[in-house]
């Protein structure tokens, strides 16, 4: 190992030298990298492989950006009577809903944080916690930077349309982007150097997020509209460059006042996220952002009276986590709003967007009604105590994702009744209609909040087919698609409901139908857990 | 003028959101003595050593180590702590000695090569000293992560479980280096389920659980962890 260089160190108390701790990243990592045997070729390959997936990435981004324009209706030339939002307004309500994410990472990835082996070998060294802790600090930012940009320029894309902007709009709305999620992570890190508790950066971003659907309705209600998104003036650019610079020399200068404690929790919480990432395992991806966020308490322990058989404690206990949640009970509020909102946008009102909105906001709700289930799958505490056999455990961990089904379903289908003109005068009769429809459906998605939670871990030993953005292992997508798939086949009935029109009495029969074989499906066990019913019912999978 | 304790904790309160996790503990350790916390799992006794090493705010009551409260950002009280917990975490690419010879060199040892080459004997990692910790077996990792705890200099040394994972022949050699540690001049603080360990290595011994207990003599802390319950 090339040993670290003393010589921009400080002395000890026994006049030896200690380094820096620049040169101590800087040896760890020469030694990391001659061990590689990576030369300048894979490096350079390497780059490649990144610059075309980037450039894939945005493609395909600016290609749903021109799909999303097609499907908007043009805006009324006079503004029709009742709730009208605008699409404009919508659009920097959705900037706000994206500050709110970028909060929320930020504060629970860190933003400033150290892999174990750092925390272990780096951090009980009396060198400059600043020089080692440099680049890592300067990584979040810069990907938040890069990553608000393009939503902000793709936000402009959207609203305004190719014939409606222009490269200087586009590079002030990718500026602003830029220099404004930056700015939102690098205060988040002087925050978290000041002492802020990580968890409250994160609750003031699910904050922004929960404030999005409020503002709507309100605005809606209210009147209130952005005729267009105004373009980032250059005071307001040069502030935010002041700001941006500001705030990276205080982070910059108070690394090393940021605890260890805290360094290791952040460098913990992020080197899972990244291996989910990397493993493509949004199942662990969503575990560990929420465990990140969770506030580390005692709480009082439920007497659970009402629970009388081991049938009722799966339930208790699912409904128990559910409440506990502040966050997955707003994302079922939200959700169920989602569809209302959508109509309130003239630009959006139409069947094709709210088929779309219905599949997303059911897809939030189901995540947040099946937090037991993932929970479950992952530690079968419970299942394993009680004497239930994994075919019960699974059919009975579909009543709280089938409970909060139904109560979106009520929100959102009362929306498609509002589409199509049936909550006016004399439209109960449709109303109805739309509602059974979508109580019919609601089966659908606690089946699929079941499979997705209880699938198995991804299988990188499937076939790889290869496309323009490189190998794709099926084994892994096709791990990745249950629980989405039940929901595009089970749905078929209440799309053609959506395409009708209306939903008269066969489409209600179909579903009904789609909807029983969806949970028979999702319910049954894989032939090798099959026959492993009663003690490991909760890990069968 | 007498010197000051390298550690003093008086009425200290521990816990994790504002619940306790054990009952008040107070204790003092002075240089040239080693001073064992016991109790059964859960009990409390990492979360003391955590909130020693400043990995834990305290909750309420007094904390001053080697002198002044307790502050892990401050490079001084790295310089003069060292400690080994239940970490089990490497560079991938660095092998054992490099490992060693980073911790060495990172608090400005001089002679660091001569000094890892004698851990790696003591440690039994002579034969490992270029090897990957990928490929050790579980006690070898936590030879080098105990070596690496003498591997630099230091006031007062913090072990958690030092005993785990080492076969019967190492925990004795362990418990010879650490009570020669503290006939040094050093002082130890230590947690151990081990009695043997105990009563080779530690001046006395803390309770620690749900009652505040006063400080013990070994024979009777050995003889609480022989009744520890099974859980």
């Amino acid at each position: 190992m090339t040993p670290p260089s003393a010589g921009a160190g400080t002395g000890t108390a026994d006049g030896s030298r200690v380094p820096a701790g620049r040169a101590v990243r800087r040896a760890t990592a020469a030694t990391a990298r001659r061990r590689s045997d990576a030369g300048i070729g894979q490096l350079l390959g390497d780059l490649y492989y990144a610059l075309i997936m980037v450039a894939i990435g945005i493609g395909m981004a600016l290609g749903v950006v021109e799909v999303a324009r097609d499907a908007l209706r043009p805006a009324p030339v006079v503004p029709a009577p009742g709730p009208d939002l605008g699409l404009p307004s919508l659009a920097g309500l959705a900037v706000l809903g994206f500050v709110g994410v970028v909060l929320s990472l930020a504060g629970r990835l860190g933003p400033v944080g150290v892999g174990a082996a750092e925390a272990t070998w780096w951090l009980p060294l009396p060198v400059d916690r600043r020089g080692l802790l440099r680049p890592t600090a300067a990584r979040l930012p810069l990907l938040a930077g890069g990553v608000g940009a393009l939503v902000l320029v793709l936000v402009d894309l959207t609203v305004q349309g190719y014939g409606g902007t222009s490269a200087d709009r586009l590079v002030r709305f990718g500026a602003l982007g830029g220099l404004g999620t930056a700015a939102l992570v690098l205060l988040a890190g002087v925050g978290q150097s000041l002492g802020a508790v990580r968890r409250r950066i994160a609750a003031a971003g699910h904050a922004s997020v929960a404030l999005v659907p409020v503002l709507a309705v309100v605005g809606a209600l209210t009147g209130w509209r952005l005729e267009a998104l105004p373009s980032p003036g250059a005071v307001v650019l040069a502030v935010l460059t002041v700001v941006v610079v500001a705030a990276a020399v205080a982070l910059d200068r108070r690394l090393g006042r940021i605890p260890g404690r805290d360094l290791r929790e952040s460098g913990s919480i992020s080197s899972q996220a990244v291996g989910a990432v990397v493993s493509l395992d949004s199942r662990e991806l969503g575990r560990t952002l929420v465990e990140g966020a969770a506030r580390p308490r005692r709480r009082r322990s439920a007497r659970f009276g009402a629970v009388r058989s081991a049938s009722a404690a799966v339930v208790a206990a699912d409904v128990a986590l559910l409440v506990r949640s502040p966050r997955h009970v707003v994302q079922v509020l939200g959700a169920t709003v989602a569809p209302a909102v959508v109509l309130v946008v003239p630009e959006l009102a139409s069947t094709a967007v709210l088929a779309i909105v219905l599949v997303g906001s059911g897809y939030v709700a189901m995540l947040a009604g099946a937090e037991g289930a993932r929970r479950a799958e992952m530690a079968p505490v419970l299942d394993r105590l009680l004497p239930l056999s994994a075919r019960r455990v699974r059919v009975l961990r579909t009543a709280v994702p089938g409970a909060v089904a139904v109560v979106w379903s009520l929100g959102a289908f009362a929306a498609v009744a509002q589409l199509h003109g049936d909550l006016a005068d004399g439209g109960a009769e449709g109303l109805m209609a739309w509602l059974a429809l979508g109580l019919a459906s609601a089966p659908v998605w606690a089946g699929a909040a079941v499979r997705s939670a209880y699938r198995p871990a991804p299988d990188w030993a499937g076939p790889l087919v290869s496309t323009p953005a490189g190998a794709v292992p099926l084994g892994v997508l096709a791990v990745l698609s249950r629980g989405p798939d039940v929901v595009a086949l089970g749905l078929v009935p209440v799309l053609i409901a959506l395409l009708l029109g209306a939903a008269p009495v066969p489409v209600l029969v179909a579903q009904g139908v789609a909807s029983a074989i969806v949970v028979a499906v999702c319910v049954r066990l894989p032939a090798t857990a099959a026959g492993g019913a009663g003690a490991g019912a909760g890990g069968a999978r | 003028m007498p010197a000051s304790p390298v550690i003093h904790a008086d009425a200290l309160v521990l816990g994790y959101g504002g619940e306790p996790v054990c009952a008040p503990v107070s204790f003092t350790l002075e240089a040239g003595r080693a001073l064992a916390l016991v109790g059964p799992n859960g009990s409390g006794k990492s979360t003391v050593l955590r909130a020693v090493l400043g990995l834990l705010e305290p909750a309420g009551g007094e904390l001053q180590v080697l002198g002044a409260q307790v502050d892990e950002r401050d490079a001084r009280f790295r310089a003069q702590v060292s400690s080994v917990l239940d970490d089990d975490a490497y560079f991938p690419a660095l092998t054992v000695a490099e490992h060693l010879v980073l911790t060495a060199r990172g608090h400005g040892v001089a002679d660091a090569a001569d000094v890892v080459a004698d851990l790696l004997d003591d440690f039994g990692l002579t034969g490992h000293a270029d090897v990957l910790p990928v490929a050790l077996s579980s006690g070898q990792r936590r030879r080098l992560l105990l070596a690496a705890g003498f591997a630099r200099p230091r006031r007062l040394l913090v072990l958690d479980e030092p005993e785990q994972r080492l076969d019967q022949r190492m925990r004795s050699a362990l418990a010879a280096r650490l009570r020669d540690e503290a006939d040094a001049g050093g002082a130890v603080l230590l947690a151990t389920h081990d009695p043997a360990l105990l009563e080779a290595v530690a001046d006395a011994a803390v309770l620690v659980g749900d009652v505040e207990s006063p400080v013990l003599p070994v024979t009777d802390a050995a003889r609480a962890i022989r009744s520890e319950p099974t859980r």
